[in-house]
């Protein structure tokens, strides 16, 4: 009787744990979507190693269709020459004062802040284990702290601060093994829009300054049937898949060089191959600047390089989890 | 004197005290022949010959103690400009000086150039900015837009 009462205990305090890391994922869940639906304006800092910047953030979906501009604050540059980040939907365009010119560079980007989880968190199910934590105040409002934490040792822990009325993401901390906070990036002031408005997107125009697009000297992809074929990844670290594979041209080098991304839904790496050609010095080793890993070798004539914001034994294991085919005489 | 030169190229003869020598082969004669051949040998034996680890740098120490050994316009040319009467040939000798220095500094350059191919660099210490651009721009965390883009790709003026 008594072993039963306790067994019965047992699993009651079982299945609530399991609820509350059910409750946990569902916080989650809103905090992903709340970011992309909502409209609101504030001003984000992000942390990094010795590096510090305040944005301005202004986001609205318009029936469906995201907007946002992002107005840096602080980097350097004189008055009236912020850089600005426009973005509709996944499409990215960051214009910026170069010089006596402005330049319009066309980009890419899904998770960007406070978007920065996915909304389908499967995979990050897979590697991470969610968990409550207390409840905070950042940038005035009431935030419900979650903890991301993951499953072995090939990924950082994510701490979340999540608003506790509107389930907007406020404040999110990238932190190591070893508890050291790496990257932060949150709202020091953050407001809900209430029109609808949409005369804030649109950059700034120097009429005084001529404008171009691209900058000739950025890396840039180039077809993707021209990637090498030559190579595999063996073993990859566990809970990290393909998610892009393409050719980069890179100013200076005379051939493309191959990219691969991976990523466990919310980390991601990068892997770069490039042939050895004469007079290149092969790069080895390893490095760590603020929350990046990156890690060099040099394989049957390969320049390997693999960089990411993942612990140091990820960027090792990708390294070393490439084989090359043996060329054939024919070929 | 032979000894000396070949010791010289080596690396195992201190320039700075190798003024006898290069006055010598430029004087011309079985010296000069001598330069010439070790020169020659080197340039067939080029990838396998080494000089001596500290070859270059004692050279760039003595162009930077001693610019005059080296430079044709400075010291040796001034020294030389005040023998004059003793060597009618001084034009020429200059032009020799220039020869020798030239020959000094590729020699020099093409070490260095091999010793680049051969030895790895710590990445510290040749940080691969386009990877950490391409990476950050292609795989975004949410916040590269602002951040690293800017420092990597327009150091600040």
């Amino acid at each position: 009787m008594l072993l039963r009462l306790a067994s019965a205990l047992l699993l009651s305090a079982f299945s609530l744990s399991s609820l509350a890391e059910d409750d946990a994922w569902l916080v989650l869940q809103k905090t992903a979507h709340a970011a992309r639906e909502l409209n609101y304006q504030g001003v984000f800092v992000y942390q990094n190693g010795k590096q510090t910047r305040s944005v301005q953030i202004t986001h609205m979906n318009n029936n469906g269709q995201e907007m946002a501009r992002n107005v840096v604050l602080d980097n350097g540059v004189q008055a009236g020459q912020q850089r600005e980040v426009y973005s509709q939907g996944n499409n990215v365009v960051i214009v910026r004062p170069k010089h006596q010119k402005v330049v319009i560079e066309k980009r890419r980007g899904q998770n960007l802040f406070p978007a920065m989880l996915p909304t389908d968190l499967i995979a990050i199910k897979a590697s991470y284990t969610a968990h409550f934590g207390a409840l905070e105040q950042v940038a005035g409002r009431a935030a419900q702290v979650l903890d991301l934490v993951p499953n072995d040792a090939f990924r950082y822990s994510y701490r979340i601060w999540s608003d506790t009325e509107f389930g907007l993401l406020l404040k999110m901390t990238l932190i190591d093994n070893k508890n050291q906070a790496l990257e932060q990036i949150g709202f020091t002031q953050i407001s809900m829009l209430n029109s609808q408005d949409a005369n804030w997107f649109q950059p700034k125009i120097d009429v005084t300054k001529s404008y171009e697009m691209e900058d000739k000297t950025a890396v840039s992809p180039v077809n993707s049937s021209r990637v090498y074929a030559n190579w595999m990844v063996n073993d990859l670290p566990a809970g990290y898949t393909k998610v892009d594979h393409r050719a980069l041209l890179v100013p200076g080098k005379a051939v493309p060089v191959d990219q691969m991304i991976f990523s466990d839904g919310i980390a991601s790496v990068s892997l770069f191959i490039e042939p050895m050609t004469k007079g290149m010095r092969p790069k080895m080793g390893h490095m760590l600047i603020g929350s990046t890993n990156i890690c060099a070798n040099v394989m049957d004539g390969y320049q390997i390089t693999v960089v990411g914001e993942v612990p140091e034994i990820t960027v090792m294991q990708i390294a070393k989890a490439i084989t090359f085919k043996k060329q054939t005489a024919s070929k | 004197m032979k000894d000396q030169l070949s010791a010289l190229i080596d690396g195992e003869f201190d320039i700075e005290h190798a003024e006898h020598l290069v006055t010598s082969v430029k004087s011309g004669g079985e010296l000069k022949t001598c330069w010439a051949h070790y020169h020659l040998i080197g340039d067939a034996m080029r990838g396998g010959m080494q000089m001596s680890q500290d070859f270059s740098i004692r050279v760039m120490n003595a162009l930077e103690s001693e610019p005059t050994v080296l430079a044709p316009n400075s010291q040796v040319v001034t020294q030389i400009l005040t023998k004059k009467s003793i060597y009618k040939t001084a034009k020429l000798w200059s032009v020799a000086a220039s020869a020798a220095a030239v020959m000094f500094v590729s020699v020099m350059v093409s070490q260095f150039n091999q010793a680049e191919e051969l030895t790895p660099v710590a990445i510290a210490q040749s940080l691969p900015t386009e990877y950490l651009q391409a990476h950050q721009a292609a795989a975004p965390n949410g916040v590269v837009y602002y951040i690293q883009t800017a420092d990597v790709t327009e150091p600040r003026q």
